[in-house]
């Protein structure tokens, strides 16, 4: 008897001694600044340190993880925000963030930097980067020569079952390329079913849909298929952080060019601090770091040219914007991709 | 005592565990039923006439339905052989046999991906093997779910089969032998008649776990469609009225399924009339002799594999591995970074706080169900034999997505108290697919005590407490430490629900590993793999010295 009180009474304190430590744990010594960002470990770290450097006595907690993945978890955290800061995501979503009332409105000091397409007239969210699309190739497999120069180079038959691309409903990316395809269409012949055909065309071509950039990078340096569409900074730190053979080309007609923002939530537990790291991820500074070391192109246009890297400089002689219809983007872009999902997806195959 | 107070004082204990179980499992799963009605029917008709999401539902049935036949034709097979022949090596392989499902889901389906994927061991080793210049299999759609599920699954009819073979009583198969029946004859007209309530409800058992099964469809699906990440999908794209419609129509199909599960366990307690011997046979021709240990060998390669996959990536530098083999260049950095950066600990840590809180809740709840079932009449027995049976059919994304749905905002009126964003939003969560482990464990150890001891203890004057600790509780031991075995090990490998409800302050480990990927850091996420699967086996480990000391302080006592 005495034996199993003893066993008891030893199983009960284990247990609440966990229990304190768990509880003392949470119980942070630093005040906890939450970031939502799907921006990357890295760029996310450095912000992190520089930050927490400047204001020791804060602890930046980014939680890194998808644009849409964070609009959602955004509407079910709606009673209990737990992010103080949303950073990174294409406009179209902060732009359905901001009607469904997710968002805090914020005037930053440099909101006169910042093209009058690039933010949102509440001042619910103010642009960060430019991202451009380009179309990425596996280098060891694929000559610089022989790699795709444009949209339609990537329909050749000597691509064909050799081209991967990430799930475009869940990719801001995907939906911005695809996107783009329609409007051209619509530009040129006044429909979208130009647009649908080449889609259709890009289909036959594909080997594979993949569900996350993971596996889409995965299977490219592995040379499971050879061509990508894709966004130029994560290809760009793919070939130099992750050191997978990848190397990309900035299509010549014209590409997308995605305007990433960032945002205060609503009912976040530390607006002040919030407000501060906004100013220091979006300072001159911050984006010229993030231009060296991240391959992000700042939407401020008040940064002095000769201080941008040389790569920028060569970057934006070479990207051709594509013109975007922002209006008719939103109003049509959920549909036509539901159109190609349930019409296109698979169909050639 | 009158029979009236009798049940007076089972109330007493009834209805608290009645009301958390109300609250917790049903609630939440109603509320989504009822949220699927909120514009009226049009989220139904919505479901009905979208073509992906009939696609989706027709593609969860046939997997399902490919995976009960997948596992069937593996554990089947196995049982007969591990319980029935007498061969070398025969210990080793029912060591592993169960191994399957020590693996966390997430884990399992990454490692997979590793061996099998196109560019993975076993299939670049086949095409060097061969001189193919393509892979000679892509790992991709509804026959690698299968494939997936058939290994982790067959262990379920492994296991009823074994229980129900080794209950079976070999004399009969001899008498039938005896009378000159033959052997196929004898398997069929004996053996299988007799195994079919057992064999049955594992393939249950497999359809439900593969209807609401999340994380192989979600990491290779490819493209394909199946309910339970189609309820993900409609969740991120803002439309929770579909989504609640999916999760109802998924929950619905693994309810019927488990209700036709009760069904055969009912008739199973008939089939089984004697304790069963078992004689095993030995191998007579030597060419069978020689094969079965060949054969075990595979078996035990092929069951084996995913844990050392998952170690050998662990030792991988990340990025070096790209066309060949094996990874060609190793290094102790994963490791260190996660021994080094008190970041990565947080995790664990998490991990293992929220699984000890969730298990003693299971624990001290389903106790006192076990009991409430066993050894008290009362009028909502039914109620609560289904109430801690629910959450089994219930799929792990209804539960998160129920749980997510309920508890975001504080109501009185409504019963409701926010959780979402808090930490203890998983802990509840894993509570809530502990119940039926534990209490089904726990009944099964306490319908083997005879219900008069009870009455006795009571009779000589004995106190509810005292008879509870000194009579119920040693009883239901075995079950209720071999449940919460089975209900930590589920939590602190947990994928499907905390997708749905962790926040950055209670992320568990596989929701780090799952960043991890994101990040492209397989070696590290394969490190936090490691020690998920470290954890499971200290679990099993504790649960084994628990049992241990535990009957030799009850030796002591009965001296």
């Amino acid at each position: 008897m005495p034996i199993r009180r003893r066993r008891v009474a030893q199983l009960v304190s284990a247990v609440l001694a966990s229990l304190v430590v768990a509880a003392c744990q949470r119980g942070p010594h630093r005040t906890v600044l939450t970031v939502y960002s799907p921006h990357g470990n890295d760029l996310l770290s450095f912000y992190e340190k520089e930050f927490e450097a400047a204001h020791p006595d804060i602890d930046v907690q980014s939680v890194d993880m998808g644009s849409q993945d964070i609009i959602d978890r955004l509407r079910s955290e709606k009673a209990n925000p737990q992010a103080d800061i949303w950073f990174g995501a294409p406009e179209e979503i902060f732009e359905r963030a901001g009607r469904e009332g997710l968002l805090a409105p914020y005037h930053p000091t440099w909101a006169n930097a910042v093209p009058a397409d690039s933010h949102d007239p509440n001042d619910l969210w103010y642009g960060t980067y430019l991202t451009p699309e380009v179309i990425g190739y596996n280098s060891q497999a694929v000559s610089d020569s022989a790699a795709p120069k444009d949209w339609d180079d990537v329909l050749d038959p000597k691509w064909k079952g050799k081209v991967l691309i990430r799930d475009p409903i869940a990719s801001g990316s995907m939906r911005a390329i695809f996107g783009a395809i329609i409007l051209r269409s619509i530009r040129d012949t006044g429909t979208p079913n130009q647009g649908y055909a080449w889609l259709k065309r890009l289909d036959a071509q594909t080997k594979e849909y993949t569900l996350n950039p993971t596996i889409l990078y995965q299977k490219l340096g592995r040379q499971e298929g050879l061509i990508t569409l894709f966004d130029m900074p994560d290809l760009a730190m793919l070939r130099d952080r992750y050191h997978i053979p990848v190397k990309y080309t900035i299509p010549a007609s014209g590409t997308p060019l995605l305007v990433d923002a960032i945002a205060l939530v609503k009912g976040a537990k530390h607006p002040a601090i919030a407000r501060q790291y906004y100013e220091f991820v979006t300072s001159q500074r911050a984006l010229l770091d993030a231009a060296e070391r991240f391959y992000r192109i700042p939407v401020r246009t008040d940064i002095p040219a000769d201080s941008l890297p040389p790569w920028i400089r060569a970057a934006r002689d070479q990207i051709k914007p594509m013109p975007l219809d922002r209006a008719m983007l939103e109003q049509h872009l959920d549909e036509w991709m539901q159109y190609w999902d349930s019409h296109i997806r698979n169909s050639s195959r | 005592m009158s029979q009236r107070a009798d049940e007076k004082g089972t109330w007493l204990f009834a209805l608290p565990v009645l009301l958390v179980l109300l609250w917790t499992v049903v609630y939440p799963n109603a509320s989504i039923i009822v949220g699927s009605f909120e514009h009226g029917l049009r989220s139904w008709r919505q479901f009905a006439s979208s073509p992906t999401d009939i696609e989706a539902l027709r593609t969860t049935l046939i997997i399902s339905v490919g995976s009960v036949i997948a596992s069937v034709a593996v554990g089947l097979p196995l049982a007969f052989l591990l319980t029935r022949v007498e061969f070398r090596g025969r210990r080793i392989l029912s060591a592993v046999a169960t191994l399957p499902a020590a693996l966390p889901p997430l884990v399992g389906v990454v490692a997979f991906l590793f061996l099998y994927g196109e560019s993975g061991v076993v299939t670049r080793g086949v095409q060097a093997l061969l001189g193919l210049d393509h892979a000679p299999w892509t790992l991709n759609g509804a026959g690698a779910i299968i494939f997936v599920h058939a290994y982790t699954m067959y262990v379920y009819v492994f296991l009823f089969v074994s229980a129900g073979l080794e209950r079976l009583d070999t004399s009969l198969d001899e008498a039938a032998a005896g009378l000159g029946a033959s052997r196929s004859f004898r398997l069929r007209r004996v053996t299988l008649p007799l195994l079919t309530p057992a064999i049955a409800g594992s393939m249950l058992l497999v359809f439900m776990s593969a209807l609401g099964s999340f994380s192989a469809p979600y990491i290779f699906g490819g493209g394909l469609r199946v309910l339970s990440t189609q309820i993900v999908a409609s969740k991120l794209n803002g439309a929770m009225g579909l989504a609640y419609v999916e999760t109802t129509v998924l929950a619905v199909g693994a309810i019927a399924a488990l209700i036709l599960l009760r069904w055969f366990e009912r008739r199973r307690t008939y089939a089984v009339s004697s304790k069963g011997s078992v004689v095993r046979t030995r191998l007579h021709s030597r060419s069978a002799r020689a094969l079965a240990p060949i054969a075990g060998v595979i078996l035990v390669v092929i069951l084996v594999l995913p844990h050392a996959m998952v170690v050998l990536v662990a030792f991988a530098r990340d990025g070096t591995w790209t066309t060949q083999v094996l990874p060609p260049e190793y290094t102790f950095d994963n490791f260190r970074r996660l021994a080094t950066n008190s970041d990565l600990w947080v995790p664990i840590w998490n991990s293992v706080s929220m699984t000890a809180i969730a298990t003693v809740l299971d624990i001290v709840v389903c106790l006192l169900a076990a009991y409430l079932l066993v050894l008290r009449r009362f009028r909502m027995r039914w109620l609560l034999a289904t109430l801690v049976a629910l959450p089994w059919a219930i799929p792990g994304t209804a539960i998160g997505l129920g749980l997510a749905s309920t508890f975001d905002r504080t109501s009185l009126a409504g019963a409701r108290v926010l959780l979402v964003g808090t930490f203890w939003i998983l802990p509840l969560a894993y509570f809530v697919r502990g119940v039926p482990l534990v209490s089904s464990a726990t009944e099964g150890s306490l319908r083997q005590m005879d219900p008069s001891l009870e009455d006795a203890a009571r009779g000589l004057g004995a106190s509810w407490w005292l008879t509870m600790r000194r009579v119920v509780l040693p009883a239901s031991r075995p079950g209720l430490v071999a449940g919460a075995m089975l209900a930590a090990i589920a939590a602190v490998g947990e994928f499907v629900a905390s997708i749905v409800l962790f926040t950055q302050a209670n992320r568990p480990i596989s929701m780090e590993i799952l960043s991890q990927l994101r990040n492209f850091a397989f070696g590290t996420a394969a490190a936090f793999s490691v020690v998920l699967i470290a954890l499971v086996l200290a679990i099993t480990l504790i649960a084994r010295w628990a049992e241990g000391r535990w009957s030799r302080a009850e030796a002591v006592v009965i001296q």
